[in-house]
């Protein structure tokens, strides 16, 4: 499975190819995906980053402590992504060029900040949360360091905001009964993903960055949550409760074309795609055990 | 109680450490020094208790008493599905336990004074505050007095967590004997995600975990070097827990007991690899093996994210995050699992299960978007033991804020608890306890 990386380091998108041989040596598709990692331990929120070389997701690595794990794509090798890291980090989300990420951190008794870094895994900033409880959740960052996305509780409800990576000039982007969550920036920034529970239970929206012309995509009276935006803007892929359990769908931006992904007893969850468009990776329970698993996607209607 | 000093003078080898063992042999054990009443066996409808300790306080609303007809405020933002029993539903969350409801009983009305972790924790577990001290003993430790020697080699009373629950940095009050004594307090044990079992009063030593102690002469080694360090330690407890915990460490019985891979890794896989799930089934083992009570904490701390601690239920804070994500999934997993394995195991006649929380969260939806404390309303699930199953006691009003019916104190819980294991009205006199508390009638 692992190919000779001196040579095909040397070819550009070398790391694309090396993706490609990967999977095409391991077979995955939608009915048979490829198991990523055997910790077998509870992760969450998978993401991309590195032109798709990685794979960064927090792990309950202990019972207090959720980690930021890289997987590197090429030989399999998972690292801390942050060695220093001495309380739990988690929600980590990749900007689609590659910029910057952010991620949550725990700073104390029920705070959490957001904290952004830049490419380099330095710090930009961390965005203190307010006094008391409080936890920002979910951030989601725009190309070319433009924006920040994130939702918090406030005054009984959950809105989205954006801001600088800083934290400044925040927005609010949502203003709606019950709680948005989620918010998941398009490739090219423009448009926003998220959930929503304004009609009752969680649905999926999206909305353009500047929070105007917000539709509603999905609607059961089971909750559809973490939508996510495939490279080319035209899907969402996102977990919904429908048939019984947690499972994997993909629906046009447009509500159009609902395909079920997954189909298991266990849970399907944590759905994020591949920067090729073509694969997803999930978080998937299996016998019990969590670990990610990366699908195939047929891109026949 | 042999303290430490007198400890250290002896010579830990041979003859001085069974005379340790002679000296520390009379002090009341939890390991069957003490004797008790010779007990009828058409009085004990619960053989064992397992008592599963939500720990931080799970929402009501959002698990087993959902109100999908409140206001968006109220209700949150989870779908409702239907149960078993007729006219019942519980949250989207949990699957497993709605479609196993006819396996246990809920009561929904359950009201409690204190509003803190700490002080309701303590009522939950005791029926009583924590003041004045010394406080009333814990339900497990009441059952463990009860029993007296048993035939086999194991405590009478488990608590499974990395040690005694905690709110912040301050332990529970109630979590052991009280004013029955150390002796009956808790044997605490722990369990991993991947289910290797450890003692916490034995973490001082890096490799004592049961399954790898082979001979006594290591061991003796290895307590020696744990003298030391319980001397800088200064635990005083020490003593009576090195004890029960050296017993145990070479008890073929109890080994047994520990060692989860003994089940089938379908076995193990059903309960899920989460420090919950596997916790369970050792839990079901326990009693499987005839101990007592058994205390099956979720979660060491209450806190839902704090650095340092265990993730628990007290979401005041990612509320429905938490529960999606983590809590819920894990809980209803291992808890079906644990139920099938009662009833498939014909251990749920002579098991009585009660799982609980120490209060409610707030039905309207705070500030922060998520759930507070809660003291006036919240539920309890009760399976075996003597309870009929498949029963709903009690409904909360329409915004789930406060009982509309009957409701039931902890006390009440304590006390149906003794009277399923067998100390009835006189012998809870006799020895102190649970004074004026009554038993839920509903539940028999």
């Amino acid at each position: 499975m692992i190919a000779d990386l001196k040579t095909i380091s040397q070819i550009p998108g070398w790391h694309s190819l090396i993706f490609s041989l990967f999977v095409l040596t391991n077979v995955a598709s939608a009915a048979e995906p490829q198991r990523l990692t055997d910790s077998g331990r509870l992760k969450f929120s998978p993401t991309f980053c590195d032109e798709g070389r990685g794979l960064v997701y927090a792990e309950l690595t202990d019972p207090t402590m959720y980690r930021l794990q890289r997987l590197n794509l090429s030989d399999g090798m998972i690292e801390p992504l942050h060695t220093e890291a001495n309380t739990a980090e988690f929600e980590p989300a990749w900007a689609a060029d590659g910029q910057a990420y952010a991620f949550l951190k725990a700073r104390g008794t029920l705070s959490v900040s957001i904290a952004v870094h830049d490419a380099k895994r330095v710090s930009i900033g961390e965005i203190l949360p307010e006094g008391g409880f409080f936890g920002y959740r979910h951030p989601s960052l725009a190309p070319e360091k433009s924006r920040l996305a994130f939702s918090y509780g406030d005054g009984g409800t959950q809105q989205i905001y954006a801001s600088r990576l800083d934290g400044g000039d925040r927005k609010a982007l949502t203003s709606s009964p019950g709680l948005n969550h989620w918010p998941s920036y398009s490739h090219d920034g423009h448009q926003i993903a998220f959930g929503s529970s304004r009609d009752g239970n969680f649905e999926i929206y999206v909305m353009q960055a500047d929070g105007a012309n917000q539709h509603r995509v999905t609607d059961h009276p089971l909750q559809d949550l973490r939508p996510r935006f495939s490279p080319d803007g035209q899907r969402i892929v996102f977990t919904s409760h429908r048939d019984g359990n947690a499972e994997i769908y993909i629906v046009n931006s447009d509500a159009t074309q609902l395909q079920r992904v997954t189909d298991h007893v266990e849970r399907d969850d944590f759905a994020t795609w591949h920067p090729d468009g073509e694969h997803i990776v999930t978080v998937s329970e299996r016998k019990g055990r969590h670990d990610m698993y990366l699908w195939d996607i047929d891109q026949t209607p | 109680m042999l303290n430490i000093g007198s400890f250290r003078a002896r010579n830990c080898h041979g003859s001085g450490r069974r005379s340790f063992l002679q000296l520390a042999g009379s002090l009341p054990l939890l390991l069957g020094g003490a004797t008790g009443p010779v007990l009828s066996a058409e009085k004990i409808r619960a053989k064992s208790v397992l008592f599963v300790f939500l720990w931080g306080a799970p929402s009501h609303l959002d698990t087993c008493d959902p109100k999908p007809a409140a206001p968006l405020e109220y209700r949150g933002p989870f779908g409702v599905i239907p149960t078993r029993t007729p006219g019942v539903q519980f949250s989207e969350l949990l699957p497993g336990m709605a479609s196993r409801s006819d396996r246990y009983s809920l009561i929904r009305t359950h009201t409690t004074s204190a509003p803190g972790h700490p002080d309701a924790g303590t009522v939950a577990l005791t029926g009583f505050a924590e003041t004045p001290s010394p406080p009333q003993p814990n339900f497990g430790s009441i059952v463990a007095k009860h029993r007296g020697q048993q035939q086999h080699s194991l405590p009478s009373f488990f608590s499974i967590a990395n040690g005694v629950v905690m709110d912040g940095g301050r332990r529970i009050e109630g979590y052991g004997g009280g004013t029955l004594s150390s002796a009956y307090d808790p044997f605490l044990i722990g369990c991993s995600a991947e289910g290797q079992v450890n003692f916490p009063a034995l973490q001082l030593l890096d490799d004592l975990n049961p399954l790898r102690i082979q001979d006594r002469r290591r061991l003796s080694g290895q307590l020696d070097r744990a003298e030391e360090r319980v001397e800088q330690l200064r635990q005083k407890t020490w003593a009576g827990t090195m004890n029960s915990a050296y017993d145990l460490l070479l008890d073929p019985a109890a080994r047994k007991a520990f060692d989860l891979t003994q089940e089938t890794e379908d076995t193990r896989a059903r309960y899920g690899y989460s420090t919950f799930g596997q916790s369970s089934l050792l839990a079901r083992r326990l009693v499987g093996a005839g101990v007592p009570y058994v205390q099956l904490n979720y979660s060491r701390h209450v806190e839902a994210i704090t650095p340092g601690f265990e993730f628990g239920w007290d979401t005041h804070i990612y509320n429905f995050e938490l529960l999606q994500d983590q809590h819920c999934p894990i809980l209803d997993r291992a808890f079906s699992a644990l139920m099938d394995d009662l009833y498939d195991h014909g251990l749920i006649e002579d098991t009585l299960v009660v799982m609980m929380g120490e209060f409610g969260r707030t039905p309207k939806i705070s500030a922060r978007a998520a759930r507070d404390h809660w003291p006036p309303c919240y539920y309890s699930i009760w399976a075996g033991g003597g309870v009929e199953p498949g029963r709903v006691i009690g409904s909360s009003d329409k915004l789930g804020e406060y009982p509309a019916t009957e409701s039931y104190s902890p006390l009440s819980v304590g006390t149906t608890i003794a009277h399923l294991a067998g100390i009835d009205t006189q012998a809870r006199a006799e020895m102190n306890v649970l004074g004026n508390g009554h038993v839920i009638d509903a539940l028999l």
